[in-house]
């Protein structure tokens, strides 16, 4: 409402006052006209800022929810291979009697030791990122051990996007 | 100065090409260097003066980095910009390729014999450390892969004495790593260098540690015993020589034999320190004893003590040369 419109009202309700005409409006009655008017602007942007925060909060649940099954889908992948390749190896090795194999076989076991112990139920956990680089590095230990090339580009990509 | 360096023997090394390495033998007589030309060349001493014994020239297909003598100095190491390193074996005057070691993603920095003649460690841009084993059948496995660093790792070196190794990268940092459980781990990192540390060496005994880096300083380090007496180590910077290097420092040798300290600049020059017998040990003062400006006409990537004769040293460049000196002592 523009000043000279507020200033007619507020005229009016000086005539009122004065000469009595209308009913009698109280003080509180005043408070309240004035109020709805001069506040309606801020009260329509925070009614404005609460529709438009929750609707935020929605979208940003559901990018991150896919974000998360992304990254974790990518995390999960890598690691399970890890785990099939060396529970495969250790298949073919474990009963061999001679010394490389029994060499071969612990390192596999250590690696699989690795992968039990990754916190993968807690993706804020600190140790997240150090046990998965923990096993990455023993990983690549284990194909020198086993003369694997590691060349595994067709089978998975690393979280990280790091490339074998 | 009493002390000076004087030019013994100019070598046209790596012709068209850089020389980025030199490795002395164990028993001093021969000289192996390492370029850009994917070449390995060994030089001997006869008579007076040096000439080139054998070219080993099929084993890389990039630039090789570095060169290490095995300790009883039958076996070379090369290192290799084709993510590979390579074993030779010395058979009578000549060399042969024994086995090709491969695992790193990229480019090999650095190869290093532990004083034991077992292990061998290698470093890569792959800004990972691989421990390798080798048995009596001259057969090399990878024992531990670790990615201590956030970079590049520059360089590897084993302590004179003790099973343990250090590294240095372009994270400015160098780590330090001991044995636990068939498995290397880094054991303590040590903080200083402002930018990229390109070298480390031992002194004879093991207790100091020298650095140089791209920051123009080179750091001497003292090991302390952790004060709650627990496994890990404790090592602080006791030294910094700073405002004699005008460019990178890019290789630092300490003598076994005389305990003089020499450095490889990006600013072409050749650079001896003589430690002060007089400073506390805690607190270590190291003064130019003698150097050469223009060593040679580029950056100098290496310098090397030879480990028999005081005084010998050899240095090289990316103009492609070797140079020998005499660092002499005039009384």
């Amino acid at each position: 409402m523009g000043p000279i419109s507020a200033t007619k009202v507020f005229i009016h309700l000086l005539d009122v006052l004065e000469h009595g005409r209308g009913h009698v409006l109280v003080s509180s009655d005043l408070d309240d006209l004035f109020d709805s008017i001069l506040l309606a602007d801020e009260r329509f942007r925070g009614e404005g800022f609460q529709e438009g925060f929750e609707r935020g909060t929605r979208r940003g649940l559901q990018d991150g929810r896919r974000h998360g099954a992304s990254h974790g889908a990518k995390l999960s992948s890598e690691i399970s291979f890890y785990y099939g390749f060396a529970i495969t190896w250790k298949c073919l090795l474990q009963h061999n009697t001679d010394l490389k194999s029994r060499k071969r076989v612990k390192a596999l076991e250590t690696l699989l030791g690795l992968i039990q112990n990754c916190p993968l139920d807690d993706p804020q956990s600190v140790n997240l990122q150090e046990s998965t680089e923990k096993l990455r590095a023993k990983f690549r230990q284990v194909c020198s051990m086993l003369s694997v090339p590691t060349d595994f580009k067709d089978y998975i990509k690393t979280a990280e996007g790091t490339s074998f | 100065m009493k002390e000076s360096l004087s030019l013994v023997q100019r070598l046209s090394a790596h012709p068209d090409s850089r020389c980025w390495f030199v490795s002395w033998s164990p028993n001093g007589t021969l000289l192996a260097s390492c370029g850009g030309d994917k070449a390995v060349r060994i030089w001997g001493r006869e008579g007076d003066s040096w000439i080139c014994k054998n070219v080993l020239q099929d084993g890389h297909q990039r630039t090789v980095r570095k060169v290490a003598w095995s300790p009883c100095g039958n076996y070379l190491a090369s290192a290799s910009f084709d993510a590979t390193t390579c074993i030779w074996k010395k058979k009578n005057d000549d060399f042969e390729s024994l086995t090709v070691l491969e695992g790193h993603e990229n480019e090999v920095k650095c190869v290093a014999w532990a004083p034991s003649g077992n292990l061998l460690a290698t470093c890569s841009r792959d800004k990972s450390v691989w421990v390798w084993e080798v048995d009596e059948e001259d057969e090399y496995e990878c024992v531990t892969v670790v990615n201590s660093h956030t970079q590049d790792v520059k360089h590897v070196v084993w302590h004179p004495n003790q099973e343990l190794l250090a590294s240095a990268s372009y994270d400015n940092n160098i780590c330090i790593y001991k044995e636990e459980d068939d498995d290397w781990e880094c054991r303590a990192t040590l903080h200083g260098h402002t930018s990229t540390v390109w070298s480390l060496c031992f002194d004879a005994t093991g207790q100091r540690l020298a650095s140089c880096s791209d920051d123009r300083t080179v750091k001497i380090w003292k090991e302390y015993p952790n004060e709650s007496g627990q496994g890990d180590l404790s090592w602080k910077c006791v030294c910094t020589l700073s405002g004699f290097h005008g460019r990178t420092v890019y290789d630092i040798a300490w003598c076994r034999l005389t305990g003089a300290l020499v450095t490889a600049c990006g600013d072409d020059g050749v650079r001896v320190f003589k430690e002060d017998e007089t400073a506390s040990p805690d607190e270590p003062v190291f003064s130019l004893a003698a150097q050469v400006t223009k060593a040679h006409s580029q950056d100098v990537n290496c310098v090397a003590w030879n480990p028999k004769e005081a005084g010998l040293l050899a240095s090289c460049s990316d103009d492609g040369e070797i140079a020998i000196w005499r660092f002499q002592e005039e009384n």
